[in-house]
């Protein structure tokens, strides 16, 4: 028993000696990182009267391509939308037009490709539906899981409405 | 000394103007200010400071002497941060071996996070200057793991947005346009980031480490912000200095 403690404390003194990690700042991040994982890729549906060719919601999902957030964002929100969240916290938008050119982008990316005329070149031509358009912005990771490209139902950013308004607003005719 | 880090500076930031149009965001007067800073980084002064600070503990040879090299091999040997230390029992960086340094001289440690440490640390990181970074993520276990996990840490899609730093530094992305700003290469073929950071951020008007702008492209692109020194933290600059190895510490750097 003594023999066994005294080891103990020996032990226990060698290893603070030897070991300057006690002083140091190394600060967990494991459970920051852990509650901030992104949900598995979600299969989205598209609702009923999702794609409209309403002004208003037209207009909405203008806004929210083209602006970062409530707080950075110019003039008032259209109809409908909020620049809070219920908490008053500032509301994200999408800034798609971080990394898309559309018609009026300024300052638009090239990470991901153009959409300007994208009704033309890409419904009409039949290439996409919009379902297809829907799911993308919803979760892109569907048809690529190694998009570089945001996710926007899954992370919960935005609700379906607002999904159909955006994507009411890139298939619209500009 | 100088010399070599605004040959290099002049090198990153061609590559960004080089995408000549108005609709980038280095307007003509960001150019010039950036001109006039290059002959005169305002980062030389907070690295002056923190070599004061540094002779207070016994300067550079006390920086030798603690991690037990010879000073004329100490810089070849900080060109390898963040190494796996005995006397820490783990892989730390530059900052928090200063901080082991500091307990052991009796002195508090200072906050990674201060302005004291910022200076600090970025001169002794400076102190590497013209040497090729020559981490070896082989070296042992521990280093092996921390390069694995600050792949992992990197590769690692969470936030807001569901976005990963691949997400952005990708072969694939390098060069595109992200609302105006350029994409970097962070390898030793681009950017060469762990070489040219700590640097001074035209944009904030302060001196920025390399884990600070891991804190900044967090914040932007909506992850979580983690803590400085946090295993996380260490392991994403065992990845971003592994991938720019070779290339030559030029610092302070200048960026936007
Ligand atoms: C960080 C970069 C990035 C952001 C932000 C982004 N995208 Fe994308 N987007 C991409 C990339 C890259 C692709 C190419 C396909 C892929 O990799 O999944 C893409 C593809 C698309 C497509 C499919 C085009 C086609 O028919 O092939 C649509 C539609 C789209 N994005 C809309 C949006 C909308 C709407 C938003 C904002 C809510 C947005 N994107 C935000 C990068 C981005
Ligand atoms: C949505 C896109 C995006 C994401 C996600 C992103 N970055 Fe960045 N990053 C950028 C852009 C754009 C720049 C260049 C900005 C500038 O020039 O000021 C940059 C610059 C950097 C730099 C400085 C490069 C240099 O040498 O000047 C570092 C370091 C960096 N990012 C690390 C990270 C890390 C670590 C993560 C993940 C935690 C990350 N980034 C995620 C877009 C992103």
């Amino acid at each position: 028993m003594k023999k066994s403690l005294t080891l103990s404390l020996l032990l226990g003194a060698s290893l603070f000696a030897a070991d300057l990690s006690s002083v140091i700042e190394i600060p967990d991040a494991s459970k920051i990182i852990q509650k901030d994982l992104l949900a598995p890729v979600g299969i989205y549906k598209m609702p009923d009267g999702c794609v409209t060719n309403d002004p208003k919601a037209i207009a909405r999902g203008s806004y929210i391509f083209h602006n970062l957030n409530g707080g950075n964002a110019k003039g008032d929100a259209p109809e409908g939308l909020s620049k809070k969240l219920p908490d008053g916290k500032e509301k994200q938008y999408g800034n798609c037009v971080a990394c898309h050119n559309i018609e009026k982008a300024v300052g638009g990316g090239n990470v991901g490709p153009d959409l300007t005329k994208y009704h033309e070149m890409f419904i009409k031509s039949g290439v996409r539906d919009a379902q297809y358009v829907y799911q993308k912005i919803a979760d892109p990771r569907v048809d690529n899981p190694n998009t570089n490209m945001t996710v926007n139902l899954a992370t919960k950013l935005f609700n379906e409405k607002e999904i159909c308004d955006i994507t009411s607003y890139v298939l619209s005719i500009k | 000394m100088r010399k070599i880090a605004k040959i290099a500076l002049c090198f990153t930031l061609f590559a960004s103007l080089s995408y000549a149009s108005e609709q980038f965001a280095m307007s003509d007067a960001d150019r010039a200010m950036y001109e006039e800073l290059l002959e005169n980084n305002p980062a030389d002064m907070m690295l002056a400071s923190g070599g004061n600070l540094l002779e207070e503990l016994g300067g550079d040879a006390a920086v030798a002497k603690f991690l037990g090299v010879k000073e004329d091999a100490l810089a070849a040997y900080l060109a390898g941060f963040p190494r796996y230390l005995e006397k820490f029992g783990r892989v730390v960086s530059i900052d928090q071996m200063l901080q082991g340094m500091m307990h052991e001289s009796g002195k508090k440690p200072y906050a990674l996070k201060s302005n004291e440490m910022f200076n600090m640390s970025s001169y002794v990181k400076s102190l590497a200057n013209e040497q090729p970074i020559n981490i070896d993520i082989n070296a042992n276990e521990h280093m092996k793991k921390a390069y694995a996990f600050g792949k992992e840490v990197f590769d690692t899609k969470r936030g807001a947005r569901g976005l990963s730093c691949y997400s952005c530094h990708n072969p694939s992305v390098i060069g595109t346009i992200l609302r105006t700003q350029p994409l970097p290469d962070i390898s030793a073929k681009g950017n060469a980031s762990a070489a040219t950071w700590p640097a001074y951020r035209m944009t904030k008007s302060n001196l920025a480490t390399l884990q600070k702008r891991f804190q900044g492209c967090m914040e932007n692109a909506l992850l979580a912000v983690i803590p400085l020194g946090s295993p996380e933290m260490t392991a994403l600059e065992v990845y971003f200095t592994h991938e720019a190895k070779g290339a030559t510490i030029a610092l302070p750097g200048l960026k936007r």
